[in-house]
């Protein structure tokens, strides 16, 4: 029991981890109708930015911020010269994929001759372990549910309180009625950009952080749960995905504990499959916060 | 030019046609954007090799495997392509019947990378990571696998089997058949109000696809004698549609083209680059590297500017029609 | 509609349409009567369209029936109520753009023993026939709609009335038996609308039965033996335009909308 119950422990991180990924992949969808399957790859880029930050020794939570910095800049720069120019072409979703696919493998094999293949980990003063009722997480492990919570409350804010939040809302509704109320569509296009990148990084890092130690390749095996995540909740909804991060964070770990570790995303993947088989519109199927395009 | 490297060339680029072929007559001919593929050439490399090797306690027992039939030539060439087809089957029903077709195209990614983690971790099945070695060819029971004469051998086995892929995808396309199915591809909603059946259109097509790229698989493996999972990752699959994209989508002329520019002639004009340039030696693995940044590129580049490829989908003219006088019977290949 | 129910060729019983909480057909009878063109009128987001995708099978009934000729083609998908007859069009330009405008016509045509897998691989020897009876077929369509010299062009090319032409051509290929025409005017020049006004007549004078929707009161006039008239997913009316515009009802519904 006690396992299941570590599990659950591990399994909050990782639903932190998935939801501050998944967020930003669902809000890209959500508003810009992109799928970026580059994400996982700029979540490894950031944390390779905060890696050298921190072995220039600034410790890893300041790194944090190099990180979110790097997933800002790179996502612009992907959607301002690649998605945008493409999008604006009258490329069909299929090809959008094709495209984002195109630069994820780029972005992958341009950073393995600078970083290498070999693994690498970050110097993280982990702190005291703290138990509770079989709980057993250490203080940066807490710290990582924090700050996942913290950015939660930040989108959702972000999303229900300021003009730019309802910006977002509307442009996501409908691109072409949002300008014609006079709403900048192109800048706010290029600020979800900025957030969601910024989410990206940050949970690079994370996700750095919770594994012993990450390369190039992991980029891709973020990819899957996230999209799980976000697919479960109903693509485009970030509400939806920070739910669909609960269930994949949850499950995942305990069937990991049940079954074997390494079948992890195997079972993200059945969940997956499930959902779009079994319900394709998610579990918050009503049109609210942002309208799933398409 | 040594006629090792002549048959190697000759071999890679019967299969990479081949493998085109399939994937044009899924994605360019019926619009199902099939990113797994490279799951369909693996399985049939797979079963050609447990089809063909001795029991795993030969060779001092070092691999672990279901199988080992030790079957002569043509079985696991068969069995191969049979593979694919089956393997057509419980996907197809799953992904091609049930999901939305912007899901499929996710789906099936995410298929080809769970797929290669789990034959990877799975080690009594396939030999796991390690993948599986000192796998027979074809009668290298009777000719000495490491001859010249088996080089030949093998280049007139692999020929045959591209001119049957060609037939076959030849008389899809170019038939009443091939043009419902790029009606289904241009306007699947259309196509319906029509009388078309989708979802038989797209399993026929999926199936047809996976049979022809098992055989790509087991002819492939004949002849590089391993099979791990390394050779099946997903950037395998973007690799073809970057083919079928650059050749020309939506004919075979196109698709063999794209077979014959990307995945061969690009992989062989790596090769010219050498060791050193300007004294500078590059990293072991730059090199690789940068290839796959070049695919996509390329990619992104033809997407860009020439979507149509370099040979596109041809435009029919029939006999009598009043254009017919200027322009000749279109060929279609 | 008081047809004689032998009379009805397609027959719509109680047919709902839901959709995440939104009632976009609420209960919809009506009889289409074999031989004639009936025209479905209502404001805009009565549910017309919608409610002919439900008879087409493109989209799905929440609740109800629908018999054709006789049949309950209710569960039936939509190729199969085309195969049997029943063919719809879009309201938004449908063409296979990447086809050519003769292929387009060619890909309706149900008989072609080369439209499977088996046939293809079999070769042309096997289907040639087929495909020259159903071009000369397809050629004389062309003809009756003007059309021939645009033969060889890219269907994506044609302009929104061509575009209209070949989706009614690439209908008639299919030998239906009742045709669910789609606001087939809509989008078209002016011009042209007389055109398809013409056809459709010639259509009317072959006695094939038609369900219209359509906006347009003049040409549904034109046009239509009888009308049925729909408001906010319910049929409000139905008869022939004269008797309709009596009914202060309908007056109201189309102008409050």
């Amino acid at each position: 029991m006690d396992l299941y119950v570590a599990a659950l422990g591990f399994g909050l991180i990782s639903v932190s981890v998935i939801a501050i990924a998944a967020v930003g992949f669902t809000m890209q969808f959500g508003i810009t109708n992109m799928i970026n399957l580059a994400y996982g790859e700029v979540m490894m880029v950031s944390g390779y930015a905060a890696f050298y930050v921190n072995r220039a020794g600034v410790n890893i939570w300041i790194a944090m911020f190099a990180g979110a910095l790097a997933g800002a800049v790179l996502s612009f720069l992907l959607n301002r010269f690649l998605y945008a120019p493409f999008q604006r072409k009258g490329t069909n979703l299929i090809g959008m994929v094709i495209v984002s696919l195109a630069a994820s493998l780029m972005i992958a094999n341009l950073m393995l001759p600078i970083v290498g293949y070999y693994t690498s980990s970050y110097v993280v003063d982990q702190g005291p372990l703290l138990r509770s009722n079989g709980l057993v997480l250490t203080t940066a492990q807490i710290a990582i549910i924090a700050v996942a919570v913290i950015l939660m409350l930040a989108i959702h804010g972000l999303l229900r309180y300021t003009r730019l939040g309802k910006a977002m809302r509307a442009t996501a509704a409908n691109p072409t009625l949002a300008r014609n109320c006079g709403i900048p569509t192109q800048r706010v296009i290029d600020v979800v950009w900025l957030i969601t990148g910024a989410l990206c990084g940050v949970a690079g890092v994370v996700a750095g952080m919770n594994s012993e130690n990450f390369a190039v390749s992991s980029g891709a095996s973020y990819l899957i749960t996230i999209i799980a995540a976000a697919v479960l909740g109903g693509a485009g909804q970030p509400y939806g995905a920070m739910i669909g991060a609960l269930i994949i964070g949850i499950v995942t770990e305990l069937s990991a504990a049940a079954i074997a570790p390494e079948y992890k995303e195997v079972v993200a993947f059945a969940m997956l499959v499930l959902v779009m088989v079994l319900r394709p519109q998610g579990l918050l199927a009503k049109r609210g916060a942002l309208a799933a395009a398409g | 030019m040594n006629s090792y490297y002549a048959a190697t060339l000759l071999v890679y680029a019967g299969v990479d046609i081949i493998a085109c072929l399939a994937l044009n007559l899924q994605f360019g001919i019926s619009g199902i954007v099939n990113f797994s593929f490279i799951i369909f050439q693996a399985v049939g490399a797979y079963a050609a090799a447990i089809l063909s090797m001795p029991p795993d306690t030969a060779n001092g027992g070092y691999q672990v495997y279901v199988g080992g039939l030790q079957l002569p030539f043509p079985i696991p060439w068969i069995g191969g392509a049979l593979a694919g087809g089956l393997l057509a089957i419980p996907v197809g029903l799953v992904v091609l019947r049930k999901l939305r077709s912007d899901y499929q195209a996710i789906a099936l990614l995410v298929l080809s990378v769970i797929a290669n983690s789990v034959i990877t971790n799975a080690r009594p099945f396939l030999n796991g990571a390690a993948g599986i070695a000192q796998v027979p060819g074809p009668f290298s029971d009777q000719v000495d696998p490491l001859s010249q004469s088996y080089q030949l051998l093998y280049v007139g086995l692999t020929f045959p089997c591209v001119l049957l892929v060609w037939l076959i995808a030849s008389r899809i396309v170019n038939s009443p058949y091939g043009r419902s199915l790029r009606a289904m591809r241009d306007h699947e909603v259309a196509a319906t109000a029509l009388g078309k059946n989708p979802v038989q259109m797209k399993m026929t097509i999926f199936i047809v696809g996976g049979i022809i790229g098992g055989l790509s698989g087991a002819i492939l493996v004949g002849y590089i004698a391993v099979w791990a999972p390394s050779e099946w990752l997903y950037p395998e699959t973007i690799i073809l549609f970057a083919a079928v994209i650059v050749g020309g989508r939506g004919n075979n002329v196109g698709a063999i083209l794209g077979a014959l520019l990307v995945p061969v002639g690009f992989e062989e004009a790596t090769r010219l680059i050498p060791a050193t340039i300007g004294g500078w030696v590059p990293p072991p693995n730059l090199i690789p590297a940068m290839q796959w940044v070049a695919i996509g590129l390329l990619i992104i580049g033809f997407l860009w500017f020439r979507p149509q490829g370099v040979r596109p989908e041809p435009r029919r003219v029939f006999e009598g029609s009043p254009e017919a006088e200027e322009v000749d019977r279109v060929r279609t290949a | 509609m008081s047809a004689q129910p032998d009379e009805a060729m397609l027959v719509a019983r109680d047919v709902h349409r839901h959709f995440e909480g939104m009632r976009a057909v609420d209960g919809v009878s009506i009889d289409v009567p074999r031989g004639k063109v009936t025209g479905l009128i209502g404001p805009n987001g009565a549910g017309k369209s919608t409610f002919l995708a439900v008879l087409a099978g493109t989209l799905p009934a929440s609740a109800g029936t629908i018999t054709f000729e006789g049949q309950d083609i209710t569960r039936l998908p939509t190729y199969h109520r085309a195969r049997r007859g029943l063919v719809r069009t879009f309201q938004l330009p449908s063409e296979f753009s990447q086809l050519t405008v003769l292929e387009n016509l060619l890909v309706a045509a149900p008989d072609n023993r080369g439209d499977s897998l088996l046939g293809a691989l079999l070769g042309r020897r096997y289907w040639g026939d087929d495909e020259l009876r159903l071009v000369d077929q397809a050629r004389d369509l062309l003809k009756r709609f003007g059309m021939t010299a645009k033969e060889s062009d890219y269907a994506g090319t044609m302009s929104g009335g061509q575009k209209r032409l070949i989706e009614i051509m690439r209908a008639l290929m299919l030998g239906p038996r009742c045709l669910l025409l789609d606001e087939p005017m809509s989008g078209v020049h002016p011009r042209i609308v007389d055109e398809i006004k013409y056809y459709l007549q010639s259509l009317r004078a072959d006695g094939l039965t038609i369900l219209m929707v359509e906006h347009e009161l003049h040409l549904v006039e034109q046009l239509c033996d009888s009308v049925v008239v729909m408001a906010q997913g319910k049929v409000i009316g139905s008869g022939t335009m004269a008797a309709l515009r009596r009914q202060q009802e309908i007056v109201d519904a189309y102008l409050v909308g």
